[in-house]
Order: C-alpha cells, then sequence, then structure tokens
C-alpha cells in the first residue's frame, strides 16, 4: 500500500514538474515570437507618427525595460489570466475566449464520440481478423480519412445535404435564429434546449451540429482506429494470449485481457485527438461559420489584432498538455507498469 | 547501404534488391498503382508550362462561373480563369512548397536528434522537452500567429511548416541512435580515435536514413496539408497564384449554391496526393519494419 503511495507520488511529482516547465517554455516561445519576430508599436502608432509618439508608445508598452523584465511582466499577466486587450472588439481576450470557448468545446466533444464510437469497435475488430476483408476496407477508410482535407470534406457535406438535398440547415452558426435567445446555463446549446425543455430548439442545435462533428469526426478518428487495430493485432500474437488460449479459457475471457492491455495507448491517442481538435476546428469552423475559438482568432487575424490570436494559440497549447498529462494519469491508473518512473 | 544488421550474413546469402524487397512486403499492385500516380503528379506537375494547357492566371470576365464543359474540363472560376489548367499548376506551388519545408525539417531535425540521442544527459532532456512543447502547438493556429507576426509571405509559410518538421525526424533519429550509442561498430571507432561528431554524422546517422526517407512522404502529405490549410484562411499564397488551398477558398462561397466544381477539382487533386504520399509512406515502411 505504502509502496504504491510512493510509486503514485513520483509518478505525479514528475509528471507535474514537466507540465510547468512546458508551460513555461511555451510561454518563452510566445513572448520570443511576440517580441522579436513582430512589432506590436507600429501597427498601434500607425502611418504617420512622430518620433515622439514612438518613444511614448514604447514607454506605455514597457518595451524599454530590459528583456528579463519585459518576460516577468508577460508571465505574470499570463499567470493572471490576463491575455492582453483585443484592439478589435475592445474587450478583455479573456473575455471573448470564455464566451466562445464553449461553441468550441460542444463542436469537438461530440466530434470526439463520434468519432471513438466508430473507430474503437472498429479497430478491435479489423485487429482481431487482421487478414479479413473487412480489415482491409477499414484500412483504407482509414488513410481516406487522414488524406481528406477536412475543409473540402465540410464543403462536400454542405453541397450534399444543404444545396442538393435540404435535408440540414445552411452552415451558418450553432442554431436557427429564431432560438437564439435560448437560456445560456453551459453554454451548450444541444444542453441549454433541453434543459429549456424546448424540443424544436433542440433538433436545429443537432441539425446544426451534425455536419461539423462529422467532419472533424470523419477526418481526426484514424489515428484512433489506427492504434486500436495495430495493438489489437499485436496483443493477440501474444504469448500471454496464447497461453491463456492454451489454458483453454473462454474466447470471451482472453478478450477482456487482450482488451485492458489495449486500453492504454487508445486512452491516450484518443486524449491527444482531443487536444488536437480544439484547435484542429479552426477551418471547419470557417466552413460553418461556426462562433468558436477558430473563427474569433481568424477574424481577429483579419482584423491585424494580435493578442486574440496568440491568446488562443496560448489557451489551445495549455489545454493540449494538460490533457496529455491527464491521458498519462488516466493511463498509470489502467496499467501499474506505466507508473514506474525510471 | 550498408547496416549494422546486414554485414554478417554469411558469404553465400545474397541480399534481395530495393525493389524485390518492395515487391514482397506489399505486392506488385499496390506498389505499382501508387508510385505511379506519384510519377504521373510530378510529372504532370513538371511537364505544366510545356503542355497544351490554357493560361491558368488569365482571368475571362465574359466567362465567369462556367460549368464543366469540352473547353474547359473543370468549368472555369469567379474570374473565368481555367480551373482544369489551374489544378495542373497548383502541383508545382504545393509540391515545390512542401517539399522545401520538409528538407528543411529533416536538415534541422536529423542533427538535432542524432547529438541529443549519442550525448544524452541534461543536453538530450532539454532538447526532448523544447521538442515536445513545440508539437503541443496548435499548427494551423500558431502558424497563423507566426504569420501574423512576421509577415504574409511564402517563406514564412515554408519555415512554419519546417518547425512543425523538425521534432518529427528529431524524434525519430534518436530513438534510432539512442540503442546504437554502444553498439561494438560504434565502440571500435570511438576506440580508434574519432571524435564524436564524426561518429554520429558518419557511422551512426546513416543507420536512421531508411526511417527517415520512409517518413519523408508522409511529412510531404502533412505539408501539403497545411499548406492548403494556410492559405485556405488567406495566409502565404497569393490568390492568382495556382494553389489548390485558395482555390478551395474561391469556390467555398460558391459551394452553398450548388456551384460545386470550383472546389471539388482541387480538393480532389489535394486528397489523391496525400493519400498517395501517404501510402508510398507506408509501403516504404515496411522495409523499416521487417528488419527491426
Amino acid at each position: 500500500m505504502l509502496e504504491t503511495l510512493r510509486e503514485w507520488g513520483f509518478f505525479l511529482g514528475k509528471r507535474l514538474a514537466i507540465l510547468l516547465i512546458s508551460l513555461v517554455l511555451m510561454s518563452i516561445i510566445t513572448f520570443s515570437v511576440t517580441h522579436f519576430i513582430g512589432n506590436p508599436v507600429y501597427l498601434l502608432v500607425g502611418p504617420r507618427h512622430t518620433q515622439q509618439m514612438l518613444d511614448n508608445m514604447i514607454r506605455d508598452l514597457g518595451l524599454d525595460q530590459p528583456l528579463w523584465q519585459q518576460y516577468l511582466n508577460y508571465a505574470g499577466n499570463l499567470l493572471q489570466g490576463d491575455l492582453g486587450v483585443s484592439r478589435y472588439s475592445y474587450n478583455p481576450v479573456m473575455r471573448d475566449i470564455r464566451s466562445r470557448l464553449p461553441a468550441t468545446l460542444e463542436l469537438s466533444t461530440f466530434a470526439l464520440l463520434l468519432g471513438v464510437l466508430w473507430a474503437v469497435p472498429a479497430g478491435i475488430l479489423a485487429g482481431s481478423r487482421p487478414r479479413s476483408r473487412f480489415a482491409r476496407i477499414v484500412d483504407v477508410i482509414a488513410q481516406a480519412g487522414v488524406s481528406m482535407p477536412s475543409f473540402w470534406l465540410g464543403l462536400l457535406l454542405i453541397y450534399v445535404f444543404f444545396a442538393k438535398l435540404s435535408w440540414l440547415p445552411a452552415p451558418l452558426g450553432r442554431i436557427d435564429r429564431q432560438y437564439r435567445t435560448i437560456a445560456q446555463v453551459t453554454g451548450w446549446y444541444t444542453i441549454d434546449t433541453l434543459w429549456a425543455g424546448n424540443w424544436n430548439a433542440f433538433v436545429s442545435s443537432v441539425k446544426h451540429l451534425i455536419l461539423p462533428a462529422l467532419t472533424l469526426a470523419i477526418t481526426t478518428s484514424p489515428s484512433t482506429l489506427r492504434i486500436a487495430r495495430s495493438k489489437t493485432e499485436e496483443i493477440m500474437q501474444s504469448d500471454y494470449i496464447r497461453s491463456a488460449r492454451a489454458f483453454g479459457l473462454s474466447n470471451s475471457t482472453v478478450r477482456r485481457y487482450a482488451f485492458k492491455n489495449m486500453l492504454a495507448p487508445v486512452v491516450t491517442m484518443i486524449a491527444m485527438t482531443y487536444g488536437y481538435l480544439l484547435s484542429g476546428t479552426v477551418l471547419v469552423e470557417i466552413i460553418f461559420t461556426w462562433p468558436g475559438l477558430g473563427l474569433y482568432a481568424v477574424d481577429a487575424m483579419n482584423h491585424s489584432d494580435y493578442e486574440p490570436v496568440m491568446g488562443v494559440v496560448l489557451l489551445s497549447a495549455g489545454f493540449y498538455l494538460s490533457i496529455y498529462l491527464l491521458a498519462d494519469i488516466i493511463t498509470a491508473l489502467i496499467d501499474p507498469r506505466a507508473r514506474v518512473t525510471k | 547501404m550498408t547496416t549494422a544488421t546486414t554485414s554478417t550474413k554469411t558469404a553465400t546469402f545474397v541480399r534481395p534488391s530495393f525493389l524485390r524487397r518492395l515487391l514482397d512486403a506489399n505486392g506488385l499492385w499496390r506498389v505499382t498503382i501508387n508510385f505511379g500516380i506519384l510519377l504521373a503528379f510530378i510529372s504532370l506537375g513538371i511537364l505544366a508550362p510545356v503542355l497544351p494547357l490554357q493560361n491558368p492566371v488569365k482571368p475571362n470576365p465574359m466567362n465567369t462561373l462556367q460549368p464543366p464543359s469540352a473547353e474547359h474540363w473543370f468549368g472555369t472560376d469567379r474570374d473565368g480563369m481555367d480551373i482544369f489548367s489551374r489544378t495542373i499548376h497548383a502541383i508545382r506551388t504545393d509540391f515545390t512548397l512542401a517539399l522545401s519545408s520538409v528538407l528543411i525539417g529533416i536538415a534541422l531535425g536529423v542533427p538535432l536528434g542524432a547529438i541529443s540521442g549519442y550525448y544524452g544527459g541534461l543536453l538530450d532532456n532539454v532538447i526532448t522537452r523544447i521538442t515536445e512543447v513545440f508539437q503541443g502547438f496548435p499548427q494551423i493556429l500558431f502558424g497563423m500567429a507566426f504569420i501574423a507576426a512576421a509577415g504574409n509571405t511564402l517563406t514564412n509559410v515554408v519555415l512554419i511548416v519546417a518547425f512543425y518538421n523538425i521534432p518529427v525526424y528529431s524524434k525519430m533519429v534518436r530513438s534510432v541512435v539512442v540503442p546504437l550509442r554502444d553498439v561494438e561498430f560504434v565502440q571500435a571507432a570511438r576506440v580508434a580515435g574519432n571524435p564524436s561528431l564524426i561518429i554520429v554524422f558518419r557511422h551512426i546517422i546513416p543507420n536512421a536514413l531508411v526511417p527517415v526517407f520512409a517518413q519523408l512522404p508522409l511529412s510531404c502529405a502533412y505539408a501539403v496539408q497545411m499548406i492548403a490549410g494556410l492559405s485556405f484562411i488567406g495566409l502565404g499564397v497569393e490568390i492568382p497564384k495556382p494553389e489548390w488551398g485558395s482555390m478551395i477558398q474561391v469556390g467555398a462561397n460558391y459551394m452553398v449554391f450548388g456551384k460545386w466544381w470550383l472546389s471539388v477539382f482541387p480538393g480532389l487533386a489535394l486528397f489523391y496526393s496525400v493519400w498517395v504520399l501517404n501510402n508510398i509512406s507506408d509501403i516504404l515502411k515496411s522495409l523499416w519494419s521487417k528488419r527491426v
């Protein structure tokens, strides 16, 4: 018992230390990009400026301080959740991000669920019969899915289901206009509409969600599928499964053993996909005018508004790193071997 | 290619040729079709200026948004430019940008991985950590941020894609180098008095070349996708220059009105080229996995 506790202590300590170092490195990278590559001063003072204006602006932004001091100010602001102010909407970037985060979270979560629901069973089935026709079909679908540019696939789906068949609404936002006044509890329209008991609004939100979620599911699920498939194949040929079969254990028992060992890498891959999705939605958000983080960043960029773009980058990188940590912890829960720190 | 594992075989064993091994592992059809399509893409791209194609950047205001016809096989776009010709010419743009960014990534990533794997210790830890953080950065978004800061030029697009390829190669080379650190031929080289850098570059890195070459098409596939994605949001390639991503972007607004040909054809070209590159990477990887 004590041994396990110590093991967990070491494991979590090391993981948290790595996360901390990674976050510091991340902030150094974004700091360097903002301070060495781009120079916001010229954007702020405009094309017709005097030296006096330039000097004032440099002093106001603290750019005359030594570099380490500037970095500390920057990191201090980040720690307080201050990502700067949008020059276009005049809102603090953090507030803008908070209002748009639910849209992206809703989209990426549903995309992840859709993907996992088909990829994991298909991967396991294909992996346990690697030479079958089913496995080959699955391989082709997976390869096609990775190769598909998400923004193009989204357009094709819009063409078929909106322009030709008119089964689904126009790719304009998250819900039909008349339901936009619905009370915001979680910011997820699919939940809020049910919360309000408004069935028609719920249907409308699902209809808007289905195509972007499907697009992302098709393009991101193949990595999970491939891991599930190759791990299952590898495990089914391993010694301990052969021994289990030799002992005469039933097929279902053998499958249960195999499943447990396949789970850890698959969970890691699912977590990485989720981390990717949060920022990977950007192209799909543009296609479907989905008012999430990606669209916010692109709009900001088109207005030469720099801070929101960097804020979204930082947030998604931080999210990715944290989700990665979470995946490591889940892996350690499933598989004791992963807890042993070298 | 001389490698540690093959040189110790008995004299009667003749190593099957590169092509033989490729065919044995993948089957004739798979190899022929994939390499055939890639070759077709590349030669179309190279020959595009001398082929009897219409001018890819010549607008024709009298002939905009025409559906596919005998004269314009893939139809015409918003400005009346011929989509077929543009799709073919775009191969040049996309493949060149992708290949150059991947090559820069290899040139920096391979030595970095070899050095961190060979020396180990603190240096290794620092390099590994930094590359992991790089990989956590959201690609398209960070690309946007970088290009917004550094200027919207083709060079910057190539640089940002190269930047994402560095960790891929440094990680892979490191994983090849670490087990080789204490192998006999490396020790022999060390005992003979070679300096570390010579050992790394002359004796260790050549062993990592097979996986690097197997990765190359896959990286190119990613690079093509990312370049198209960036130009889809208006970064890098300027509009009249033929490029798949920006062509899809031009067509995107017409898709809802049922004018499908503007986006579908460049998208198909993008999709096929990425697919073939992915397949070829899989085929080449069979060479590598058989040996491990």
